[in-house]
């Protein structure tokens, strides 16, 4: 009898003991696309260090702009695998963060976060992109700065109207740095232009808009 | 009582530590300056002088999206950003929105029009599209 409760004990001892355990690699990942790349693509890779199965219960992405699945839903003790996070570039600009909430069944750890970093290289710095005048203004010229990222030396800078009704002027004020005036023929009417901004070496374009808008209403 | 006091500074070493360690790690929910947000109601009050941001993918928009409401979304940023210029004029309040209030679409959005077209009056709705369609249907 006594030796009976002891293996039901034991046994009891051990089930506690034994536990699932999700070891991360690497919770954050940086990536580093290239301009010509239109995704960033992070592998979180894990391993499950305890003796008992973990089961993935969702896997949820922080936007609709990246998609993240595993490779399995039951990872068995010893097993290893990883979740593949897919970030869509778009036209993102700057530094984006995008996160994946895994849930498992692993009562010491049963949500985890993984980041992912991705560093999108900036050909061209514009600001603003957007230069406009009320009806009636006064049609003085307004300025653009634009600055080449660092890594994407620019010479000179082609600018086109896609309207006569507004003329531009490139000038340089340093390496790799423009200022573009723009300036419309008149503020009598609404009227808008494209103006599209290309390095020499580049077969990418900039846009940016140029308007005469309404007046306010009077309110 | 010393005893205590040491067991909890002993504590505050580790959490200490990770505070300096990931104290530059971005977090992926930014706040939202209340000057810079706007509940559905207030957006409402607005009337004709509101212009209705939805910042979600193209499938949610086409889905369901407050009427009137002009996509912008940073998918096709350079496409659609010449489309809502086209629509906005000054003095209009612009309201961005997308998929409930843990999304951070609308504020990124919101944040580009701000910095890059120069444009002032942007505002993120509180709760999002959800605490649109609470207050619709």
């Amino acid at each position: 009898m006594r030796i009976r409760l002891f293996i039901f004990t034991l046994s009891i001892f051990l089930c506690a003991m034994a536990r699932a355990e999700l070891k991360w690699e690497q919770t954050m990942i940086e990536l580093h696309p290239m301009p010509a790349d239109t995704q960033a693509v992070g592998h979180f890779k894990y391993q499950n260090t305890g003796d008992k199965p973990v089961h993935f219960r969702s896997v949820r992405t922080s936007c609709g702009c990246t998609a993240a699945q595993s490779q399995k839903d039951e990872v068995p003790p010893g097993d290893k695998g990883e979740i593949t996070a897919t970030f869509n570039i778009g036209d993102r600009t700057g530094t984006q963060v995008k996160t994946v909430t895994v849930e498992t069944d692993d009562p010491a750890t049963p949500t985890t976060i993984l980041t992912l970093r991705a560093v999108i290289p900036q050909e061209l710095e514009i600001k603003p992109t957007f230069v406009f005048w009320q009806q009636g203004e006064a049609p003085n010229a307004k300025t653009i700065v634009v600055r080449a990222g660092k890594d994407f030396p620019v010479k000179h800078l082609k600018v086109t109207s896609s309207s006569p009704d507004f003329q531009t002027k490139v000038k340089q004020s340093g390496t790799g740095d423009f200022k573009v005036e723009v300036q419309p023929r008149e503020t009598s009417r609404v009227t808008a232009a494209m103006l599209t901004i290309q390095p020499d070496d580049s077969a990418r374009a900039f846009n940016v808009t140029a308007r005469v808008t309404n007046a306010p209403a009077v309110q | 009582m010393r005893q205590a006091l040491f067991l909890v500074a002993l504590a505050l070493i580790p959490g200490l530590g990770q505070a300096i360690y990931f104290r530059e790690k971005i977090s992926w929910r930014s706040p939202i300056l209340p000057s810079e947000s706007v509940n559905v109601d207030q957006a409402r009050a607005w009337g004709e002088n509101a212009i209705w941001v939805d910042a979600r993918p193209d499938d949610e928009f086409a889905r369901d999206h407050v009427p009137g409401a002009l996509l912008l979304n940073e998918d096709r940023w350079n496409e659609l950003l010449p489309q809502f210029l086209a629509g906005w004029s000054p003095g209009k309040k612009i309201v961005v929105y997308c998929s409930a209030e843990r999304c951070d679409l609308a504020r990124e959005v919101a944040e580009r029009l701000r910095k890059e077209a120069q444009i002032s009056d942007v505002f993120v709705l509180e709760g999002g599209w959800e605490a649109w369609l609470q207050k619709n249907r």
